[in-house]
């Protein structure tokens, strides 16, 4: 038995992660919030260079021929940076979805964009900056769209009509777009958490109050290292699912709910804490912690909450 | 079996601890040399969680094998390997922990118990409280201040004790269940050869802390107790449980995925370790997370459980047990707040308090 991430695996996404730190900083993303647009096409462009973006499809499509194992470190750094638009959406779902379509190779190369629909929301995340809309069993294209105004600026939320659809499937290797999309989310949550505790931890090492730096307190430290507690057990159970995923295991929908709970409620925590941490300037919109937060807001709700992941983990292991 | 912390279950614990030895079973991640296996990490996980599906008996020399003698391994002599560690995997010798004492709890470096050099021996001086064993154990470990004029942490020595000898007192304490699973151990001019100090002399505190790690990360806590506890608790929900009780059934499912998270987060740490990334600080997460799992699961049986719940004997004593057991968790092996002081300071290194 081995638990851990191959050598290669490890280096691409510390590779991920020193482009973002250059590409993607929080003064970037808070432009992209502020310009209203939830997207970076520059971005998105060196996401495209890296092969990020096609890490889920097949080599024979000219993708990077990954699986959710290849993928979930790439998830999780995309996180750490916070970064705006449908890419979870894109890598997750419409590529490995649409690879080999005639869809294929723009998807692949980034220069057409993906976003995904599930039923279980009247609206389509970042349907506004992608050019089609995976739905569960269609493809829908040259639809209209309306700002349902999302609290997160790096995810234009939108209410979508019209559009002409043609049919495909959203399920790859028998894993669901709902699925896939909550698995990526997981990561991604995680890869949130980090950050906010790092700023958190950097704030309190810095910020004095009675003289000494907040960080010294034990109230401060405990709200600390229980946000860490609750990040660091999610992790694990998130590897496994994207394991699971990879292999098709016949625990896989239970293995991505219970990732998806624990991530979830892991960032919730975080948000919380590092927030308190932060005291008035956390309540700020010129505080960088609000795009990592409200982020994680969105995202722990999307592709099923809480607690509809923990009741369908309950599914399997209370029948 | 009675409770290993009374007389009779403590003979009969040794008992099964020798028949393991004779099969090899006793400290399978030992080497061959000192009557273990060899096993690695893996083949340990394996190993617990078979033996706790098996529902087999509670290690009663766990001090011994799973502290101290990971410890002995690390920092003590070729000589002490051999005579410590054969008698320790069959429980010839049954170890207590005298660590803590009435003013050095939580401040551990705070120990005033001493031990002054005369000759070849240490003389032993002083009170240690909450000796997990010292009821009936042979031997303890325990730290004492060997230089009283060193900076607190500094000036400890690591020494390890017969608990027959002139001069030493044991009190046992009665603990919240009635058992008396730990003691006062009180040293008056007690003799012991200086060659029974583990590691360096006034590097006690370095060899302590390494035990400490051995305690609060993988070691004495395998995830096989907490899977198997849950696997129980699933069992009692389906046969006692209202299932149109959601938050009920919720908190069943919450301790399960506390429990699996805790078996991969335990395979991805040791999965580490043998790739070369020692557990370091982090084993303090370890300990808050199973620690307050292991409440967390008892609490809810208990709440499961009903009026049955009031009663420490009857078909369902075990749960009563062992939420009193629980308890201890968040407490003993380092308090769990002090163990978020060390995550906060050492993991995301906030500056020192107090």
């Amino acid at each position: 038995m081995k638990f851990s991430f191959s050598d290669d695996q490890r280096m691409f996404a510390e590779g991920l992660r020193d482009l973002l730190s250059n590409e993607c900083p929080p003064s970037h993303v808070r432009e992209i919030w502020e310009s209203g647009s939830g997207h970076s096409p520059d971005l998105w462009s060196h996401l495209s260079g890296m092969g990020v973006l096609s890490m889920l499809a097949p080599e024979t499509s000219g993708g990077m021929g990954g699986t959710f194992v290849d993928a979930i470190l790439l998830f999780q750094e995309l996180g750490r940076a916070a970064v705006p638009g449908p890419v979870l959406e894109h890598m997750a779902v419409g590529v490995p979805a649409l690879a080999s379509s005639s869809w294929g190779p723009s998807l692949i190369d980034g220069t057409t964009i993906a976003t995904v629909a599930v039923e279980d929301s009247p609206y389509v995340a970042h349907a506004s900056t992608a050019r089609i809309i995976v739905g569960v069993d269609s493809v829908i294209e040259g639809y209209t769209t309306t700002d349902a105004h999302g609290i997160d600026g790096g995810r234009r939320l939108c209410r979508v009509e019209g559009g002409s659809s043609t049919p495909c499937s959203s399920n790859v290797g028998g894993v669901d777009a709902f699925d896939a999309m909550a698995l990526a989310s997981a990561a991604y949550l995680i890869g949130l958490s980090e950050k906010m505790i790092e700023i958190a931890a950097e704030y309190a090492r810095v910020r004095e109050q009675f003289g000494k730096p907040i960080g010294s307190f034990q109230a401060v430290k405990h709200l600390m290292s229980d946000a860490l507690l609750k990040v660091e057990f999610a992790k694990a159970p998130t590897y496994r699912a994207a394991f699971s995923a990879s292999i098709g295991a016949d625990t896989m929908v239970r293995d991505i709910s219970m990732a998806k709970a624990l991530a979830s409620e892991a960032a919730y925590r975080t948000s919380r804490s590092t927030m308190q941490v932060h005291g008035g300037i956390g309540y700020t919109w010129e505080a960088d912690l609000q795009l990592f937060m409200k982020k994680a807001w969105a995202l722990m709700r999307a592709y099923g909450d809480p607690t509809f992941h923990r009741r369908r983990v309950s599914g399997f292991v209370l029948a | 079996m009675p409770s290993f912390d009374t007389a009779e279950g403590f003979a009969r614990h040794r008992e099964w601890e020798k028949k393991l030895y004779a099969g090899r079973w006793s400290a399978v991640s030992w080497p061959e040399q000192y009557g273990g296996r060899g096993a690695d990490y893996i083949k340990w996980l394996i190993f617990e969680e078979e033996y706790y599906r098996a529902g087999a008996p509670g290690r009663v020399n766990q001090n011994g094998i799973f502290l101290l003698g990971p410890t002995i391994m690390e920092v003590g002599t070729e000589a002490q390997k051999t005579r410590f560690l054969p008698t320790m995997a069959s429980s010839e010798i049954v170890w207590g922990q005298a660590w803590s004492e009435p003013n050095a709890g939580s401040d551990l470096a705070g120990i005033k118990s001493k031990a002054t050099r005369d000759g070849d021996d240490w003389i032993l001086n002083g009170q240690k409280i909450w000796a997990s064993r010292a009821v009936w154990a042979d031997w303890c470990f325990g730290i004492f201040r060997t230089d009283p004029e060193a900076e607190r942490h500094r000036g400890l020595t690591f020494i390890l004790c017969p608990l027959d000898l002139p001069g030493i007192t044991v009190r046992p304490i009665a603990q919240l269940d009635g058992d008396t699973g730990f003691a006062e151990i009180f040293f008056d001019d007690v003799r012991v050869p200086v060659e029974n100090t583990l590691g360096e002399v006034n590097k006690g505190w370095n060899v302590a802390m390494a035990t400490a790690g051995f305690e609060r990360g993988v070691s004495l806590r395998s995830p096989a107790r907490f899977s198997e506890a849950v696997n129980r608790l699933v069992a009692l929900w389906r046969r006692l449980g209202d299932p149109s009780d959601t938050a009920l059934s919720d908190a069943v499912t919450d301790v399960w995925m506390q429990a699996e998270g805790y078996r991969l987060h335990t395979y991805q740490t040791v999965t580490g370790m043998l790739e070369g990334r020692p557990i370091g600080a982090e084993a303090s997460l370890n300990k808050i997370f199973w620690s307050e799992m292991d409440v967390r699961i008892h609490e809810i049986a208990l709440q499961i459980i009903g009026p049955e719940a009031e009663r420490m004997e009857g078909p369902l004593e075990r749960w009563v047990d062992g939420f009193l057991f629980s308890l201890s968790g968040p407490i003993y092996a380092g308090t769990n707040e002090i163990q978020r002081n060390i995550i906060a300071d050492r993991v995301l290194q906030l500056p020192k308090g107090m």
